[in-house]
């Protein structure tokens, strides 16, 4: 599991997150929601210890984040992490000459499920299919978690049903899972567990499933609730 | 370990084209100053000697010998040196800049592999070095390449011929780049490639902290130019006259040294702590 | 399967719910292999975790049956059938009733219209099988 505790940043005089707290869970799928700027990449660049931090605690399995913790963990940003020029059979080459658990077969099959090919070149890509590509390189890792950035924003509807299927196949099963967005309807009852920010801090976190069946009420429902309190 | 060489393999291949065009420009060009140089001497000579009225010892005792010096010491020369040390100057900076700037984003990988982050550093830097001291050798093979084209241009009588050795003893700025003793070697290469730590180290702190970063770096860097060189500063203000050059020379060696290692503990810690995507 | 899910009401009740209607109308036939857990949750587009919940319920309502490493089948047991399809209409009843509960009229009438649409409806099913 993935534990966050008590998370703060400043940037500059900005005090962005303010003691966020929150777990992800191997096995589900957990989604930080909150407006743009709110600091859900910053904390999903502080787990992978790409942006330093003020203050709390971050554990991975109980461990605090070292080299290592790379084959575990892997972060699909909202910008793809491979260089323009290369193309799609270089980009994985390189992810298999540096990661021991890059698995080239689920490589290979997302590579069809995508329908991409290997030869084009990354900076010539669309928008979606570089997500996609971005995708392939973070969920053909046999990692125990996986961060995905805003894994739907600017792209095209049908796309998004495409990356949508992915939650729902074996490539994210019994993985650990945290995504970010703002377009909770599309993947609403994808997700195991919310966690609302809201002002550097963590409003609610909650199961789905638990709520639909304690209070009747949706995750938009909650949302409403929360955010307008 | 295997990463490291990975990385040292990936980051020359990124840089693989640029330097083609540096190893064969510099080639060409050096040519071509052999081929005009030799050209223009023995054009004199048609003009003074065979179509005028000096007569070949006249000619050699107010003009002199033709001689390889007459090609290191012209631009065609030295030029395409001084313009691949300012590239590779500039990729000092630019091998840490490019994973960052415009839609690329592959410091985000850079960042993320499963190595100790030291080694991003020490890759880049084993890049740098290798790639000088490629073109240094480079030169070297050069020289008798030139130095034949030279021979068949120019007749025997018109011209002193000099080995490589001679021909490097010729040069006089180009000295610091081809120094003719191993220890002088030794010095002045390893001062350069400390220099490169300490830029490196530099660019690292505007990477953590951007603008207060640049000032960091520069402070950084002065520290490392004073303590490298405080020997030298003691003895000149403090003690005059009190160490034998040896001892003069073992310290600043240290010094170096010292240097050296707060450096590679700086970008350590940064990268680890304080470096942000 | 082309299932619309609310989200106010539990995903893994839901698919409880259209299992049971599955079954209740012989679309899905007693002693019948249904998909694994994963492939249920990647063709109604749900967690993963949620299939797995749904599956756990029914097998506990005896709705599915699971032998050793073999995929899941529809029980074959009819009575539990039985109880489904009673269930199901009796849903169905409740919730006629409050919808026209308020409306006044006779309940004969009620009856009457409702026996006449239904053999209609029937009639028209004859035809179109």
């Amino acid at each position: 599991m993935i534990e966050v505790k008590e998370l703060s940043k400043k940037f500059g005089r900005r005090n962005v997150l303010k003691g966020v707290s929150f777990t992800a869970n191997k096995g589900e799928i957990t989604c930080l929601i909150g407006i743009n700027g709110v600091g859900k990449t910053t904390i999903l660049n502080a787990i992978m210890a790409l942006t330093p931090v003020n203050g709390g605690e971050i554990l991975i399995d109980g461990e605090r984040i070292h080299k290592g913790s790379y084959e575990k963990i892997a972060f699909i940003p909202d910008a793809i992490t491979m260089l323009p020029q290369m193309r799609i059979k270089d980009a994985m080459q390189f992810m298999a000459d540096f990661y021991q658990s890059w698995n080239q077969k689920r490589a290979n099959d997302m590579l069809k499920f995508f329908k991409l090919d290997l030869n084009d070149k990354i900076s010539t890509l669309s928008k979606g299919n570089t997500a996609k590509v971005n995708m392939l390189l973070g969920l053909a890792m046999d990692v125990d978690y996986i961060l995905m950035d805003e894994p739907f924003s600017g792209i095209d509807i049908f796309s998004r049903e495409q990356i949508a299927e992915v939650f729902t196949s074996h490539l994210v099963e019994d993985r650990g899972v945290i995504i970010t967005t703002h377009e909770i309807n599309d993947i609403e009852h994808l997700i195991d567990k919310a966690v609302l920010l809201d002002e550097g801090v963590v409003l609610k976190e909650f199961n789905a499933e638990e709520v639909r069946e304690t209070e009747g009420k949706s995750v938009i429902d909650v949302m409403r609730e929360v955010y307008q309190a | 370990m295997m990463r490291y060489i990975k990385l040292v393999n990936f980051e020359l291949g990124r840089f693989l084209k640029i330097y083609l065009v540096l190893v064969g420009l510099t080639l060409v060009l050096q040519l071509l100053g052999v081929f005009l140089e030799a050209n223009g001497y023995l054009g004199e000579v048609e003009e003074l000697v065979v179509n005028g009225n000096l007569t070949q010892e006249q000619f050699l005792h107010d003009y002199g010998y033709f001689s390889f010096n007459d090609v290191s010491r012209s631009g065609w020369f030295i030029v395409p040196i001084l313009f691949c040390i300012l590239t590779l100057m500039i990729y000092v900076f630019f091998i840490w800049y490019r994973d960052w700037v415009g839609k690329n984003t592959f410091a985000y990988r850079l960042l993320m592999l499963p190595t100790a982050r030291i080694n991003v550093f020490y890759a880049k830097a084993t890049a740098i070095f290798l790639m000088v001291l490629g073109l240094v050798s480079l030169q070297l093979v050069y020289l008798p390449i030139e130095n034949s084209v030279l021979r068949m241009m120019v007749p025997s009588d018109f011209r002193i011929d000099m080995t490589v050795d001679q021909i490097l003893n010729g040069f006089d700025n180009l000295r610091v780049i081809f120094p003719t003793s191993l220890i002088q070697f030794i010095i002045n290469y390893g001062i350069g490639f400390t220099a490169v730590f300490v830029l490196f180290t530099a660019i690292l702190f505007e990477r953590s902290f951007r603008w207060k970063g640049i000032i960091l770096g520069l402070i950084f860097g002065a520290v490392a130019v004073v303590v490298f060189i405080s020997p030298i500063l003691v003895q000149a203000f403090v003690l005059p006259e009190f160490f034998y050059p040896m001892e003069l020379f073992i310290l600043v060696v240290i010094t170096g040294l010292i240097v050296l290692a707060g450096t590679i503990w700086t970008s350590n810690f940064l990268l680890n702590k304080k470096i942000r995507v | 399967m082309n299932v619309k899910f609310n989200n106010r009401d539990p995903v893994y009740i839901q698919v409880i719910q259209h299992f049971k209607e599955q079954i209740a109308t012989g679309v899905f036939e007693p002693g019948q292999e249904i998909p694994s857990r994963r492939e249920l949750a990647n063709r109604l587009k749900i967690n993963p975790n949620t299939a797995q919940r749904a599956y756990k319920e029914m097998e506990e309502q005896g709705l599915i049956y699971t032998e050793r490493n073999l995929p899941s089948r529809i029980t074959k047991d009819e009575a539990v059938i039985k109880v489904v399809r009673e269930e199901l209409i009796v849903e169905a009843v409740n919730s006629f009733i409050a919808s026209v509960q308020s409306i006044n009229i006779p309940l004969d009438e009620v009856l009457d219209l409702v026996k006449k649409k239904y053999e209609t409806f029937q009639d028209e099913q004859g035809e179109n099988s």
